[in-house]
């Protein structure tokens, strides 16, 4: 122990402070459009789904179509990955609005007045149009979406199945965003019912978000045979409910990537037949996300692996695929240039193909007046600025970006929104990147507690293949607030302050992660990676130089202000992530952990006109949410318990006490 | 440092019951390091006190302030808007705190809300021990670096006594001989023959002994 503290205090001083403020969850960080995700799921975690909504609505348009189809980089970058398994941050955000859907709040949009006198056309009413929109609408600055499709949401009601994402819930996104004045006009094709030069010119601004909207298809012997299929008309067809009277009972969808997942998967639904991807990436390689390839491997899809098309068999009608070895997919520098072995060929039989090797823009409807494309057919854009050639011209999303998660469409049309609205005299600016806090050292790793992830449940694969109901049905309350209670609050621990530190070493000593650092000279800090936000050196410091980002000392005197605002005359001090309570009647005030109370707190909620305090713990022994927290949590109370008797006052008025029934990570 | 500690409560409330506005004035140096009188322990004893007040029926105010150090004329000064209008000052800092307010605040009474104890090492979190009684001379070089003064109950400077037994005091088992220490200490230089000479008499005047005593250098007087 001596060993171990004179080590935290030889460190040099360039070290990380801590509780910067510029300093997120990698979460937040990774996520494109910067979703406070750990305030969400913290919402989650209390049963607060109308704010944890709230939350998700703050950055993302789209929250119910997102938490069920989003790609999930946040999950990627989650700490909790590193000790056992990432948070499913995206099924919590499907929590939050399922949860906050039964509650009846948090679907009302918000009342948008078109403050600037500005109008913008905005092209394509997909997940980037869509995102623009919404944020322009916010901004005073009122957006007219143009749609060629009959119904709104581009790609994410053309391209993704019902049993993904159900027409319904996008409907909900969607009607939020009408609710706030954006007008969307479906089935207006810009180049066919209005030219591009009507729009820019009676608009003050056009955004160009008109997505990936057309199959490549490949130019092998065969492709012109009937049973040969495009996977975004195929798309289109499946999602309007559409016959097919091409496709048969043993099909091949040629491509290895998400959107050749779907058209497996649907193609399997549709033909009950046999269906085969055929890739050129070897099995590790494959595009699609992991988690697509295994549900597509449980509904039966085969997958051909390391083979290139090379003709499409049959005499006038579909036999087969004629493949040939693909030895390499990526040249040295990690570009596509794919090399065959010409002479490996083999047969795969089917009699449809589908073709999902990609996708490319139209944009017929543009004038000679520009925007310019390039030698390629690619708009030429800014990518900072989200400009095109043309001045009053915008480009967001996959047209410009290429093939993209839905939530990177969602920060590009975000992006494009402030660019116009600056265009346009609207003050807004982009804002600053946020910097994620580090890893977790390995040292601190091991003293988190092991809890595993919660699975989404799903319908059984024979059932699920008989229609396209949705697949996944959602974690629930239960679950839900359980796997919220995994989350690390990454970045969200102690804030330290040079200018009122003594130097007295406390913290050091009495830091479980061994998180607080000093030299020799007294300069100090409060490394971030290492703090889990426990808040024994917060409770500790003799002269308050330590505070918490999260539920700071002046969050939790206001809390208990409010608690005692409430008819009962008694206060709880409980946990974020108990589902049960120790005094139903009480005035409620919820804590990362009840560790965080110091004895001050204590007496001041007594001051505030508490009759009696109860204090939650989860378990008789040490073994709470962090290290030494109940430990804490105990000396607390008995402190401030003596601090009663020798005051005159009833000892009991303080009480600690164990909650019934601990439903969160521990009872995995 | 100097370890000061909290005196009981009851002692405390004898004399802020007899007072309305109150102003409890917190250390953030030595007795915060100590951990009994800085800025937090000032203000859950003002805590503590506002509840024992109302619930004994007592009116007025309990407000508190803390300085950094309540043995500078400067910080203690910096506290005047505070303690405007307030009947008692309790110090939480060593004795020199309320003394310093009383000196430099001389309309207010003030008085001390802690007992101030030694100078004093960490032992480790929560436990100080004596190591120092400032007697103005210090001879630690012959004795190992470990000082009789402070840390034997006889102050002796030629030990042991027939006290000592078994490496502990006579007052408690739980009290180390330090006589005993030095032995042991000295010995690891191979110089415990050195104890066979009787020390000379020590110098007292440099003690609190010959009086209040000042320190001053002089030459950078500004």
């Amino acid at each position: 122990m001596e060993h171990e503290l004179a080590d935290s205090i030889n460190r040099s001083s360039a070290r990380p402070i801590t509780g910067d403020a510029q300093l997120r969850a990698p979460c937040e960080v990774a996520c494109p459009i910067h979703t406070r995700a750990q305030r969400y799921i913290q919402l989650v975690a209390e049963g607060k789904y109308d704010q944890a909504l709230a939350v998700v609505r703050e950055t993302n348009p789209l929250p119910q179509s997102i938490g069920r189809i989003c790609a999930h980089p946040c999950e990627e970058s989650c700490r909790r990955g590193r000790v056992d398994e990432p948070i499913a941050i995206c099924n919590l955000k499907r929590v939050a609005s399922d949860g906050a859907k039964a509650t009846g709040l948090g679907y009302d949009p918000p009342a948008v007045e078109f403050t600037s006198g500005r109008k913008v056309a905005i092209i394509g009413s997909g997940p980037s149009g869509l995102a623009a929109a919404h944020d322009l609408a916010l901004m005073g600055v009122q957006p007219v979406i143009f749609e060629k499709q009959p119904a709104a949401g581009g790609f994410l009601r053309t391209g993704i199945l019902n049993y993904r994402l159900p027409k319904n819930i996008l409907d909900e996104d969607i009607d939020y965003i009408r609710g706030m004045g954006v007008e969307i006009r479906t089935a207006t094709s810009v180049g066919d019912d209005i030219s591009f030069d009507e729009l820019a010119s009676e608009y003050d601004a056009v955004l160009i978000a008109v997505g990936l909207s057309e199959s490549r298809s490949l130019p092998i012997p065969g492709v012109d045979l009937p049973q040969v299929l495009l996977a975004v008309p195929f798309l289109e067809d499946v999602n309007a409910g559409r016959d097919i009277p091409q496709l048969g009972k043993e099909i091949i969808v040629i491509g290895g990537g998400n959107v050749a997942i779907d058209v497996a998967r649907s193609a399997k639904r549709i033909s009950g037949g046999k269906v085969t991807m055929v890739c050129l990436e070897a099995d590790h390689e494959m595009p699609a996300h992991d988690w697509e390839i295994a549900d597509a491997r449980t509904e039966g899809i085969e997958m051909v692996c390391s083979q290139g098309p090379n003709a499409i068999v049959g005499d006038g009608k579909v036999e087969g695929l004629q493949v040939k070895k693909c030895q390499s997919v990526f040249d040295v520098n990690g570009r596509f240039a794919p090399t065959f072995c010409e002479t490996e060929l083999s047969v795969v039989p089917g009699d449809t193909v589908i073709i999902t090797i990609g996708q490319m823009s139209n944009l017929s409807f543009l004038t000679k007046t520009g925007p310019d494309v390039n030698e390629r057919g690619i708009l030429i854009f800014d990518r900072d600025l989200c400009t095109t050639s043309r001045r009053g011209v915008f480009a967001s999303g996959e047209v410009v970006t290429g093939p993209g998660a839905a939530v990177n469409a969602l920060a590009s049309g975000k992006r494009a929104a402030i660019a116009v609205a600056r265009y346009l005299g609207v003050d807004a600016n982009f804002g600053h990147e946020p910097v994620a806090i580090g890893e977790v050292p390995a040292d601190v790793r091991e003293q988190i507690k092991q809890a595993p992830r919660r699975k989404m449940p799903a319908r059984g694969t024979d059932e699920r293949l008989t229609d396209f109901g949705e697949v996944e049905t959602g974690l629930g309350e239960v679950d839900g607030r359980c796997e919220a209670s995994r989350c690390l609050l990454c970045g969200s621990g102690a804030r330290y302050s040079q200018l009122k530190c003594v130097s007295c070493l406390t913290c050091v000593r009495v830091c479980p992660y061994g998180a607080p650092w000093a030299d020799k000279d007294g300069f100090g800090g409060i490394d971030p990676d290492k703090c889990q936000a426990c808040g024994i050196c917060f409770t500790q410091c003799p002269v308050k130089a330590i505070d918490l980002t999260v539920m700071s000392e002046t969050d939790i005197e206001q809390e208990i202000v409010v608690a005692m605002a409430t008819e009962s005359p008694d206060m709880e001090f409980g946990c974020w992530y108990s589902q049960s309570r120790v005094a139903p009647e009480a005035a409620f005030v919820a804590l990362p952990c009840t560790s965080r109370l110091s004895v001050r707190l204590l007496l001041n909620a007594l001051e505030a006109g508490a009759e009696k305090v109860f204090v939650a713990v989860c378990s008789e022994d040490d073994d709470g949410r962090f290290v030494h927290g109940h430990r804490q949590t105990r000396a607390a109370v008995e402190e401030a318990r003596k601090l009663l008797e020798e005051a005159g006052l009833d000892p009991e008025k303080i009480e600690l006490k164990f909650v019934p029934e601990k439903k969160c990570m521990k009872e995995a | 440092m100097i370890a000061a500690e909290r005196k009981p409560f009851e002692q405390i409330k004898l004399v802020t019951d007899q007072f309305e506005n109150i102003l409890v004035v917190g250390c953030n140096t030595c007795v915060a390091v100590c951990l009994t009188g800085g800025e937090k322990e000032a203000e859950q004893l003002a805590a503590e006190l506002r509840l024992q007040r109302r619930n004994d029926g007592i009116g007025g105010s309990v407000e508190t302030v803390t300085v950094l150090r309540q043995c500078e004329n400067e910080f203690v000064d910096s506290i005047a808007a505070d303690v405007e209008g307030k009947d008692l000052v309790l110090s939480m800092a060593c004795s020199i705190g309320p003394q310093l307010i009383a000196e430099r605040h001389p309309a207010v009474r003030v008085a001390p809300a802690m007992n101030t104890n030694m100078l004093a090492v960490v032992q480790k979190h929560h436990v100080w021990s004596e190591y120092c009684v400032a007697c103005g001379d210090c001879g630690i070089f012959n004795t190992g670096g470990i000082c009789p003064i402070a840390r034997c109950a006889k102050q002796l400077l030629n030990g042991p006594c027939g006290g000592s037994q078994g490496g502990h005091c006579e007052i408690s088992a739980e009290v180390p001989c330090v006589w005993q220490l030095i032995y042991e200490k000295l010995a690891t230089f191979g110089l415990e023959g050195n104890l066979s000479r009787i020390g000379g008499p020590k110098n007292w005047s440099k003690s609190n002994s010959g009086g209040p005593r000042t320190m001053k250098k002089e030459g950078f007087e500004p």
